[in-house]
């Protein structure tokens, strides 16, 4: 076994799992429309899915249970985009704006 | 002293990281998707390097394939959005949620690499046959779940699509 690669450590992959989730927080709360908020939740469940491989690759290599979870939320993620892309269509033709900031219909 | 391997390693976490920054600071939201993709693809390559091409192959087809495909039909669905940046966000708004994820990113650090992670012992092996086999066997109810899930949001996003083709008059 070649121990001393770089690509044979955990670190770096959950320091890439940590980095992407902070991008993800960073976008969601910066950002202003809808979509651009969409695209940093992907961002989240990707560095997820990449600590659940890691994990199963170093820590726990007897079965392909983590290669399993991060299929599964590819799934939840695609099914997430379908409804939450078609409800944003649907929030822009009533609106005529897809900005987060704009949307105060239903405050109060 | 760095061999190819390393070398192309370091070019996906970069190309990661400069993806997610890219997705997450730009202006335009074309670039944003932009960036997304060029995430999926430095994931793909550490997939790889985990040895799990499988789901290299599956990154590439659910992520870039099909879901950037949507969300750049809802972008020309939604109109343009040429707004500069200065014009819809200010400076506070940008400190308060950078001093945010820099203090998630320090917990979450903190928590990550202060924990002895044991190594586990056996060479890491499973082929696509072992996927499809656990997808089979031990998670067969999930993976229904799944399938279920799917089908109710096709079946929703077309049902929003038709009572809102109702309303328009």
């Amino acid at each position: 076994m070649t121990e001393a690669f770089l690509y044979n450590n955990l670190n770096i992959y959950l320091f890439l799992g940590i980095f992407l989730l902070c991008c993800g927080i960073l976008g969601i709360l910066y950002r202003r429309t809808l979509i651009a908020m969409l695209i940093s939740m992907e961002l989240i469940m990707n560095g997820a899915g990449l600590n659940f491989v890691a994990f199963n690759r170093f820590v726990s290599p007897d079965g392909p249970d983590g290669m399993v979870f991060t299929l599964f939320i590819m799934g939840l993620a695609a099914a997430e985009a379908a409804i939450a892309l078609s409800i944003i269509i649907l929030i822009f033709r009533k609106y005529k704006t897809i900005e987060s900031t704009e949307m105060e219909e239903m405050k109060d | 002293m760095i061999n190819l391997g390393e070398s192309v390693f370091i070019l996906m976490v970069f190309l990661t990281m400069v993806g997610a920054l890219t997705t997450v600071l730009s202006g335009s939201i074309i670039y944003a998707m932009l960036g997304l993709v060029a995430t999926m693809f430095g994931i793909a390559g550490l997939y790889v390097y985990l040895n799990a091409p499988f789901l290299a192959m599956m990154q590439i087809l659910i992520y870039v394939g099909a879901i950037t495909i949507l969300i750049a039909f809802a972008i020309m669905l939604a109109g343009p959005f040429s707004k500069k940046p200065k014009e819809w966000t200010t400076v506070g708004k940008f400190i308060v949620s950078l001093i945010v994820s820099l203090f998630s990113f320090a917990l979450f650090f903190s928590f990550v690499m202060k924990v002895p992670w044991s190594e586990g012992k056996g060479v890491f092996s499973s082929s696509t046959k072992d996927i499809g086999r656990a997808l089979f066997d031990r998670y067969a109810f999930p993976f229904e779940l799944i399938s279920l899930v799917i089908v109710v949001s096709i079946i929703g996003a077309t049902m929003l699509a038709i009572f809102s083709r109702g309303e328009k008059k």
